[in-house]
């Protein structure tokens, strides 16, 4: 799919679907955050739940995104390559359901790209403390800030709405602007191409 | 007239995830019976790909869904099956002549990222047993043959 036809798909989705306070958004995610920040004990553990909530959002967005798109006239056609895919999901998806729009770089060997958001709508307001002590759980370990993935949620959306259309990837947060950079980038690779269960069966030897 | 009569749903791995009649002529169907349909379904929509003539790239259609049935159009009944890229099959039996049916698939397809996926109590691949689904299919199912045949241009 050329830039421009997922771009303008992704804007024209943009205006039909329902939209939500951005505020309300952002401080509820943060609640989700701090409450999981005094639950575990390591930044490890939280990125690992923040990854996995993002994957329950991500089998069933992308269900939402392919009906959606075809409900309202723009079927979204069938990628030839991850390029495209990386297109689709950079330019159409994420302008549908967060209203911004992503810059994606390839990897040389085309098994990986680089999704660049320059804003962030789950860390309005948010801003990490400089100094790395973290509240911790009674006897838990020292945590630093500087390792929280806040926004690690994406990676899980990725990660699951891609399985569902028979893409293993595995999805990380490179560079966030909380914790200083100027970009946040979030680095996905193809790890596996998934056959269908039922074509497994009936292939021919 | 509308003529629609079931509404089955499989999952990607054959599993039958729901079931519904759309007027109060179609036929009563056992929950086993309905089972058996619905894996029966499942495995004859793959074998049709395989047994087809015409054989295409990774059995996937140009859509980018996989391959197989899509209408069966017998003396008594008319069948259509829309399968969506993440392999959920959404099918419809009405009678010969029924016209929209493509339309009411993808709503039904809407519906169920709606109603039934944002559920938070409904596990992916498991049964729908979502009220609201349900109730907005009927909706759905009323509107359309209210409206009278052809009123929905298929994009």
């Amino acid at each position: 799919m050329s830039k421009s036809v997922a771009a303008a798909s992704g804007h024209a989705l943009w205006a039909k679907m329902p939209k939500a306070n951005a505020e309300l958004f952002a401080l509820t995610y943060g609640s989700l955050v701090t409450e999981l920040i005094r639950d575990y004990d390591s930044i490890e553990e939280i990125n690992e739940q923040l990854e996995k909530m993002g994957y329950s959002i991500g089998v069933r967005c992308v269900d939402e995104f392919l009906a959606k798109s075809e409900q309202h006239g723009m079927t979204v056609p069938t990628c030839q390559n991850l390029k495209d895919t990386a297109e689709v999901v950079a330019k159409t998806g994420f302008r549908m359901f967060l209203g911004i729009s992503c810059d994606v770089t390839m990897a040389p060997d085309g098994n990986a790209f680089s999704l660049f958001m320059y804003e962030n709508p789950l860390a309005l307001f948010v801003e990490l403390p400089k100094t790395n002590d973290m509240p911790t759980a009674a006897g838990g370990a020292t945590k630093k800030w500087e390792d929280l993935k806040y926004s690690n949620l994406y990676c899980g959306i990725l990660r699951g709405s891609l399985e569902q259309i028979n893409l293993r990837v595995s999805c990380e947060y490179i560079r966030d602007v909380l914790q200083g950079e100027e970009v946040n980038e979030i680095r996905v690779t193809l790890r596996e191409v998934l056959q269908d269960g039922a074509g497994d069966d009936y292939k021919e030897e | 007239m509308g003529g629609f009569l079931h509404l089955f749903i499989v999952n990607k791995s054959g599993g039958l995830i729901h079931h519904r009649p759309l007027s109060d002529r179609a036929p009563t169907i056992g929950t086993n019976e309905w089972l058996r349909i619905g894996s029966t379904f499942h495995s004859l929509h793959a074998i049709a790909a395989e047994a087809s003539p015409l054989r295409l790239l990774g059995n996937k259609n140009a859509y980018g869904a996989d391959d197989g049935i899509e209408e069966i159009n017998a003396g008594g009944i008319l069948l259509k099956s829309f399968q969506t890229r993440t392999g959920v099959k959404f099918v419809i039996t009405a009678d010969p002549g029924t016209a929209d049916i493509d339309y009411v698939l993808r709503e039904i397809y809407v519906l169920y990222t709606d109603c039934a996926l944002k559920d938070p109590f409904y596990e992916l691949e498991m049964p729908i047993r979502c009220e609201l689904f349900t109730q907005a299919v009927d909706l759905l199912i009323e509107r359309v043959e209210k409206s009278g045949p052809g009123s929905f241009k298929q994009r």
